[in-house]
C-alpha cells in the first residue's frame, strides 16, 4: 500500500467515524441539556454537509482494508456520497416535525446510523460484513418505524420486525450454504471458485437463492413486498422517505453484487429477469386503487425497484445507468414524500382526496409535487424520463427486448396513478382543507429536490460521469 | 440580431418557454398584463419566424438553419434543428395559430389565467420541437413533454368531462409512444453495430439497413404512436372526448396543430427510416383511413353538437390526409402537406367559431340556434366561407389541397381514392347542413335576438385565418414550392425507388463527413440531405 492510499484509506474512515461521532453526540445532546429541540438534527445535518464538502478525490484503485472486510472503490466513491445526501435531506424534512417531541436525540442518532450501516453494506468485501450491516441498519429501521410510539406505528414497527427478521434469517441460512460449498466469506474468492467450479454445486445454487430472496425483502422486489406498504404508511414519514430512497440504493447494491457474482449461471439470470417483470407488473398494478398518498408512493418504489433491476442486464453501461437511476430516482421520491410529510397532520399522511384543490392554496407544494410525480412517471423532459432511458437502452444494447418492452408499457401504466396525484392537485375544484407546514429547511429541501428532478435529466452529463466512474465494479 | 440569426430555430423554439418562465413572475392579480405579455411573446415568436419563411430556399432539398450542439455524448445524442419544406410550413401553421388561440381565450378563460397562458406558450414550445428536430430523441423529447401542457389546458379549463377526457388523451398517446421509445433505441444500437457510433441523429440512422422482419416490427412501433396522434380510424377514440372537453384554445391547437404532429411523424420518421416496410403498411393507412373518412363523416353526421361535428370531421379529414401520404405519390404528398395546413386554418377557424357562440350562449347544441343570419351578419359570413374551405369548395383552400390529393392517390390506389371521395361529398352534406341549421331560417330562440356580432378582437383573430383561407385558394403555388423539395425526397424514399440493391443504402465516403460534422456556421444552408439516387 502506497503512501496515497493509505492517505485515501484513512481519509475514508475518517468519514465512518465522523458520521458516529454525529450519531453519537446527537444521542446524548438532550440527555446533557434536558431539551427537546433542533440541536441533534442539526448536528447530523451539519456532519453530513461538511463530509459531503470534503469528500475525498476520487481514487481509481480498489483497497481492501480490515483483512478484506471493507473496500473502497470507485463504487462506493458514487454511494457513500449518495447516502450522505439522502441522510442531509430526510434530516431536513424531520426538523420541523420533530421539534419539541421527546426522543429527537434518538431519532437522529438512528437515522445517522442507518445511513453508516448503508454505507458498510455496499462496502463490504465480505458477506459478514454485509450481515452485520444488515442487522445495524434493519434494528436502526425496526425502531424508526415505531418511533413515534402511535399505534399505526407501533404496527409497522412490529410488522416489519418480523418480517424483515424472517428475511434476514434466509441471509444467514444463504451465507451458511455459501460457506459451506465455497469455504469462504470473501466475494473475491467466491467469485473464483464460481468461475473454476461451474455449474454451480446445488447446495451452492440454493445459498445464493436464500441470499437473493434476502435481499429482495430489503430492496422490496414482489414478491418480497407485502411489508412496505404497511410500514411505508405507518413509519413517520421522513423515515419512509429515507427507506424509499437509500434503504432500497442499499439492497439493490447488493442484489447486483449478487447478479454479478452469479454471472456465470443462466439459471440466476433467469430468476432476476423473473424478479424485475414480476416487480415491475405487479407493483404499478397495485399502486393503481392505492388512495393514500404514502401507500402510493410505497407500491411506486417498489416499481421502480424493478427498473433498476433492469439495468443489471444491461453489463457496464447497465450498471451506470442504474446508479444514474438511483440518485434521480432518491430525488423525486424523497421530494414526494416530503410534500407528504409538509401536510400530513400524523403519520398516517394525506390521501389523494385530501390533496383537491392543493394548487389554490400551496401552489408551490403542488408545482414541486408535479414535478416529482412526473419525473418518477418518466415524462421528459424531467430527470426520470432520463434515467429510464439510459436503463432502458442499456439493457436493450445486452438483448432484452420483451424485458424493456414490459418496463415500457408498465411505466406508461404508471403514468395513470402519477396523473391521479395531479387530477386532485389542479383539477378537482373543492376547496383544500390541508394546512401546510412552514419551515425553511422543508422548503430549501423541496427547492432543491424540484430543481433536482428538473435539471438532472436534461444537463445529465455530470451525473452521469459520476455515475460512470463509479461502473467500474 | 446576430445571435438571433444563428440561432434562429433556438430563438423561435425557445422564447415561448421562456415567455411562459416569464409569465410565472407576474403578479397573477394583473390578469391584463399576463394576457398581453402572453400574445405579445406569442406574436413575437410568429414575427421571428417571418424570417424562417422568406429566408428559406425552397431550391435547395437540404435541411435549412440547423443547428447541431452536442447533448448527452454518451449515446451520441446532438441538440440538433432544422427544417425541411414540410417542417417550415407546420412551424409557420403553429406561429400562426398560437397567437390568435391566445387571443380567443382573453374573455373565455377567467380562472388560473397565468397558468393557462404559461401553458400555452410551453406547449407552443413543445410542437415546434416536434417539427425542428433532426434528432430523434431530441424529437421524442419534445413529443412526450407536449403532453404535460395539453394534458392541464384539457383537464384544469375544460369542461364538464374534462378530467377523464385528459387521462385518456395522455395515456393514449403514452402508450403509443412507449413503443416507439424502445424502437428509436433498437434503431440506435443498430447503427452502432453497423457504424461503430451511437448516433441519434435522423440521416445517420437513415443509413441503417433491417431485415425486412425487423423493419415491419420497427414501423409499427412508430406507426402506432404516429396512428394515435392523427388519429387513424381505430385509435381515433380518445379525440372526440379530448375536442369536446378542451377549452376552445386547446381545441384549435389539437386540432391544428397536434394531429399533424402524427403525419409529420409518418412524413419525417416512420417512412423514411424504414422504407420497405412502409411499403407493405402503405396500404393498410391508406385504408385504414379511407375508413376514417367515411366513419368520421358519418358520425359527424349526426352529432347535435356543433364541437363533435367538427372533431369527428377532423376524424375524416385526417384520414383523408393519410390516404395522401400513403400513395408515394408527388401530388398525393404536396395535396397532403397542403391539406395539413388547410385543415389547420379551417378546422382551428371552425373551433374559433364555435367558441364565439359558445362564449355567449353558452351550449354548443345545433337546435339552440338557428336565423344567426340577421342577429350576427358578420359572424355569419366567416362562419360561410370557413364553412366551404372545410368541404373544398373551389376557390378556397380546402380544394386545392383536396384536389391534389385526391388526383395523385387515384394513380395509385384508384378504389380507395373513388371511396374517398364520398366522404368529401358527405363533409359538404354535414357541414352544410350545420351551417343552414345555425345561419338561416328564423331566430327560434328568444335569447339569440340579441346576440352581439363579432367584436373587434375576434375579428382580429378570425380576419387573418379567413384571408390565408382565400389567398392559398386562389394562388397555392408559393406555398407548393417551399414543400416541393422536402415532397419530392419523401417520395423518393417512401416509394423504394432506392430498395432494389440495399448496397446502395451505404454512402459514399464523400457525403459522410459533411454530414457528421455536428456545428456549423451561422449561414443557412448546411447539412446537406443528399437525396437516395445520388448513390447509384
Amino acid at each position: 500500500m502506497t503512501i496515497e492510499m493509505a492517505n485515501y484509506a484513512g481519509h475514508s474512515l475518517a468519514i465512518l467515524l465522523t458520521l458516529l461521532m454525529a450519531a453519537l453526540t446527537a444521542l446524548f445532546i438532550p440527555i446533557i441539556t434536558k431539551r427537546d429541540d433542533a440541536t441533534p438534527g442539526l448536528v447530523v445535518l451539519t456532519a453530513s454537509l461538511v463530509l459531503l464538502a470534503f469528500f475525498p478525490a476520487a481514487h481509481p484503485d480498489l483497497l481492501s482494508l480490515f483483512y478484506g472486510a471493507l473496500t473502497i472503490s470507485p463504487f462506493t466513491r458514487y454511494l457513500w456520497p449518495f447516502f450522505l445526501a439522502a441522510l442531509a435531506f430526510t434530516v431536513l424534512i424531520s426538523l420541523r416535525s420533530r421539534d419539541r417531541r421527546p426522543g429527537a436525540g434518538e431519532y437522529y442518532f438512528l437515522l445517522a446510523m442507518a445511513a453508516l450501516a448503508l454505507i458498510f453494506l455496499v462496502s463490504a468485501g465480505e458477506f459478514l460484513t454485509v450481515f452485520i450491516a444488515v442487522e445495524l441498519l434493519s434494528v436502526c429501521l425496526y425502531a424508526l418505524a415505531a418511533i413515534n410510539r402511535s399505534p399505526i406505528g407501533a404496527e409497522a414497527g412490529y410488522k416489519y420486525f418480523l418480517l424483515g427478521s424472517f428475511g434476514t434469517g434466509m441471509l444467514v441460512m444463504g451465507i451458511a450454504l455459501v460457506y459451506g460449498t465455497a469455504g469462504t466469506l470473501n466475494f473475491g474468492a467466491i467469485k473464483l471458485a464460481l468461475v473454476s467450479g461451474l455449474p454451480f454445486h446445488p447446495l451452492m445454487s440454493a445459498g445464493f437463492i436464500f441470499l437473493i430472496a434476502g435481499f429482495s425483502f430489503k430492496s422490496a422486489l414482489v414478491p418480497f413486498h407485502m411489508w412496505v406498504p404497511d410500514v411505508y404508511e405507518g413509519a413517520p414519514t421522513p423515515v419512509s422517505a429515507f427507506m424509499g430512497a437509500a434503504v432500497k440504493a442499499g439492497g439493490v447494491v447488493v442484489l447486483y453484487r449478487l447478479f454479478a457474482l452469479t454471472a456465470g449461471a443462466p439459471q440466476f439470470r433467469e430468476i432476476f429477469w423473473a424478479l424485475a417483470v414480476l416487480t415491475m407488473v405487479l407493483g404499478n398494478l397495485m399502486a393503481l386503487p392505492q388512495q393514500n398518498l404514502k401507500r402510493l408512493l410505497a407500491y411506486s418504489s417498489i416499481s421502480h425497484a424493478g427498473y433498476i433491476v433492469t439495468g443489471f442486464f444491461g453489463g457496464t453501461e447497465g450498471l451506470k445507468a442504474a446508479l444514474f437511476y438511483l440518485a434521480v430516482y432518491a430525488a423525486a421520491n424523497i421530494g414526494a414524500f416530503a410534500v407528504v410529510a409538509a401536510l400530513e397532520k400524523e403519520e398516517r399522511g394525506v390521501t389523494i382526496k385530501d390533496l383537491a384543490g392543493l394548487s389554490e392554496r400551496h401552489p408551490y407544494l403542488a408545482g414541486a409535487m408535479s414535478l416529482f410525480m412526473l419525473s418518477l412517471a418518466g415524462i421528459p423532459p424531467l430527470a426520470g424520463f432520463f434515467g429510464k432511458f439510459y436503463v432502458f437502452a442499456a439493457a436493450l444494447k445486452s438483448g432484452c427486448i420483451w424485458l424493456v418492452v414490459i418496463a415500457l408499457l408498465m411505466s406508461a401504466v404508471s403514468v395513470y396513478y402519477y396523473l391521479r396525484v395531479l387530477v386532485a392537485m389542479y383539477m378537482e375544484k373543492e376547496p383544500s382543507v390541508l394546512e401546510a407546514m412552514h419551515s425553511g429547511a422543508m422548503n430549501l429541501a423541496l427547492t432543491l429536490l424540484a430543481l433536482a428532478v428538473t435539471l438532472l435529466g436534461v444537463f445529465s452529463g455530470p451525473l452521469l460521469r459520476l455515475a460512470q466512474a463509479a461502473s467500474i465494479f | 440580431m446576430q445571435f438571433i440569426d444563428s440561432n434562429l430555430l433556438t430563438v423561435v423554439i425557445m422564447l415561448p418557454l421562456a415567455g411562459a418562465l416569464a409569465l410565472l413572475a407576474v403578479p397573477k392579480e394583473r390578469p391584463a398584463l399576463i394576457k398581453n405579455l402572453a400574445f405579445g411573446i406569442s406574436a413575437a415568436v410568429f414575427i421571428i419566424s417571418l424570417r424562417l419563411y422568406f429566408g428559406f430556399d425552397a431550391a435547395c432539398s437540404a435541411m435549412q438553419f440547423t443547428i447541431s450542439r452536442s447533448w448527452l455524448p454518451d449515446w451520441g445524442i446532438n441538440y440538433s434543428l432544422g427544417i425541411d419544406g414540410i417542417s417550415l410550413l407546420m412551424v409557420m401553421l403553429t406561429n400562426l395559430l398560437t397567437p390568435l388561440a391566445i387571443l380567443a381565450s382573453f374573455n373565455y378563460i377567467q380562472e388560473h389565467q397565468k397558468a393557462f397562458y404559461a401553458s400555452m406558450l410551453a406547449l407552443q414550445t413543445g410542437m415546434l420541437g416536434v417539427f425542428a428536430s433532426l434528432d430523434v430523441f431530441l424529437f421524442y423529447v419534445f413529443w412526450e413533454a407536449m403532453l404535460i401542457p395539453m394534458y392541464f389546458l384539457i383537464g384544469v379549463w375544460g369542461g364538464q368531462r374534462r378530467i377523464y377526457a385528459a387521462l385518456k388523451f395522455f395515456i393514449y398517446t403514452m402508450l403509443g409512444s412507449v413503443l416507439m421509445l424502445a424502437a428509436i433505441i433498437f434503431v440506435c444500437l443498430a447503427h452502432k453495430e453497423q457504424f461503430g457510433a451511437y448516433s441519434f441523429s435522423l440521416f445517420e440512422l437513415y443509413r441503417t439497413t433491417f431485415s425486412l422482419k425487423a423493419q415491419l416490427w420497427l414501423f409499427a412501433a412508430f406507426a402506432l404512436a404516429f396512428a394515435i396522434k392523427v388519429p387513424l380510424f381505430p385509435f381515433h377514440t380518445w379525440l372526440p372526448d379530448a375536442h369536446v372537453e378542451a377549452p376552445t384554445a386547446g381545441s384549435v391547437l389539437l386540432a391544428g396543430v397536434l394531429l399533424k404532429m402524427g403525419v409529420y411523424g409518418y412524413l419525417r420518421f416512420a417512412v423514411p427510416l424504414f422504407p420497405a416496410a412502409a411499403q407493405s403498411f402503405a396500404p393498410w393507412l391508406a385504408g385504414l383511413g379511407v375508413i376514417g373518412v367515411i366513419y368520421g363523416s358519418l358520425v359527424a353526421w349526426s352529432q347535435p353538437d356543433m364541437k363533435k361535428m367538427v372533431a369527428y370531421s377532423s376524424v375524416a379529414h385526417m384520414g383523408l390526409i393519410m390516404l395522401g401520404i400513403a400513395a408515394f405519390e408527388p401530388a398525393a404528398v404536396s395535396g397532403a402537406v397542403l391539406q395539413m395546413v388547410n385543415h389547420g386554418l379551417s378546422t382551428g377557424a371552425l373551433f374559433l367559431l364555435v367558441g364565439v357562440l359558445y362564449e355567449r350562449r353558452h351550449t354548443r347544441l345545433i337546435e339552440d340556434y338557428g336565423g344567426l343570419a340577421k342577429v350576427m351578419p358578420g359572424f355569419s359570413a366567416v362562419f360561410m366561407i370557413v364553412t366551404l374551405s372545410s368541404i373544398g369548395l373551389p376557390g378556397l383552400n380546402g380544394f386545392v389541397g383536396e384536389f391534389l390529393l385526391l388526383f395523385g392517390s387515384f394513380k395509385i390506389y384508384p378504389w380507395l381514392a373513388a371511396a374517398a371521395v364520398s366522404g368529401v361529398i358527405l363533409s359538404a352534406v354535414y357541414m352544410l347542413g350545420m351551417y343552414q341549421r345555425v345561419v338561416f331560417g328564423p331566430v327560434r330562440h328568444e335569447e339569440n335576438r340579441r346576440l352581439p356580432d363579432l367584436s373587434a378582437r375576434e375579428w382580429s383573430y378570425l380576419l387573418p385565418l379567413v384571408l390565408f383561407i382565400i389567398f392559398i385558394g386562389v394562388y397555392p403555388a408559393p406555398f407548393l414550392r417551399k414543400m416541393d423539395a422536402a415532397v419530392k425526397t419523401y417520395v423518393q424514399r417512401g416509394s423504394g425507388a432506392d430498395l432494389v440493391c440495399p448496397a446502395a443504402k451505404a454512402p459514399a465516403p464523400s457525403v459522410q463527413p459533411s454530414r457528421r460534422q455536428a456545428v456549423k456556421p451561422p449561414s443557412r444552408p448546411a447539412v446537406k440531405r443528399t437525396p437516395r439516387k445520388e448513390h447509384k
